[in-house]
């Protein structure tokens, strides 16, 4: 079975910028574009990897890190927390949360694999030859 | 307050910030111009990230001429330009004003200037000024991209 990513921000372009990152490895990025919508999709899709943005519209990242972490069904999936905000209190905040990681904006896709990799198994997709 | 929170120190932060996010996220090497003379703004789109705290407070306005908008949109995305409409473009332009301002709230709050955020608005237009409210100082920063001109507006007021 594929790793499953979510991928929980109110931006459509880091949703795509997290898509293409993953996309030669063999894992299935869903998304969410806030808080609500990222704790359902993760009940219901059982990712392996959170990658959550902090400010959200309806239902932000910390929120959502809260809601998640209270739930013995979803507390044990490793996020990876994204912020464009590097100062030293939120990142203690977001430290005390229980991440697993995080990542500053802006962030280049190489930043991205690394600490996604230290969380799960990145399998190269095979590169098909032409026959 | 501490004291490198000041205007020049503000705008040579966000010059460094800028020139980082432009790099990092857009493919951009994009050059700081002489403030001589503000270029003629045409049609535009513009992020928005207000900013506010007890010691300060002000936004930052990020001008895109609309053709590299669309470009900048375009090629971070991966997208044909048939495929990109104004969510899209919006989209990359809102939040690399978030970077901006994000990384700026940052620097005030580790400087001792604490504050909030706010999300992300766009103004799309081409016969528009923005201008501050009495006591908020702006300052313009203009950035050479290459194919046409970025310029940051800041507004801030010192307390």
């Amino acid at each position: 079975m594929a790793i499953k990513i979510l991928s929980v921000d109110d931006s459509r372009t880091i949703r795509l910028i997290v898509g293409k990152a993953f996309k030669p490895y063999e894992v299935a990025v869903i998304e969410a574009a806030n808080g609500e919508e990222g704790l359902a999709t993760a009940a219901r899709e059982k990712p392996d990897l959170i990658i959550l943005d902090v400010t959200m519209p309806v239902m932000d990242g910390v929120t959502m890190l809260t809601k998640l972490k209270e739930d013995e069904a979803l507390k044990a999936i490793p996020v990876i927390m994204l912020t464009a905000e590097s100062g030293r209190e939120n990142v203690l905040q977001i430290a005390k949360l229980g991440v697993r990681d995080y990542l500053v904006k802006p962030f280049k896709e190489d930043q991205l694999l690394e600490k996604a990799g230290r969380c799960i198994t990145l399998v190269k997709r095979p590169v098909l030859q032409p026959a | 307050m501490s004291q490198t929170v000041q205007i020049p120190n503000v705008c040579e932060f966000m010059t460094r910030h800028l020139l980082d996010v432009f790099d990092t996220m857009l493919s951009i090497k994009a050059t700081l111009q002489p403030a001589a003379s503000l270029p003629h703004m045409s049609d535009r789109v513009t992020g928005c990230v207000g900013f506010a705290g007890e010691s300060v407070t002000g936004a930052v306005y990020v001008h895109f001429p609309t053709p590299l908008a669309n470009h900048v949109a375009g090629s971070m995305l991966g997208l044909p330009p048939a495929e990109l409409g104004e969510t899209e473009v919006n989209d990359v332009v809102g939040e690399a004003s978030n970077m901006l301002t994000g990384g700026l709230k940052s620097w005030l709050c580790d400087s001792g200037a604490e504050c909030a955020m706010s999300t992300p608005a766009i103004i799309r237009g081409s016969s528009f000024a923005i201008e501050p409210v009495p006591d908020v100082q702006r300052e313009w920063l203009i950035f050479d991209c290459g194919i046409d001109k970025v310029i940051v507006e800041i507004h801030i007021k010192l307390d």
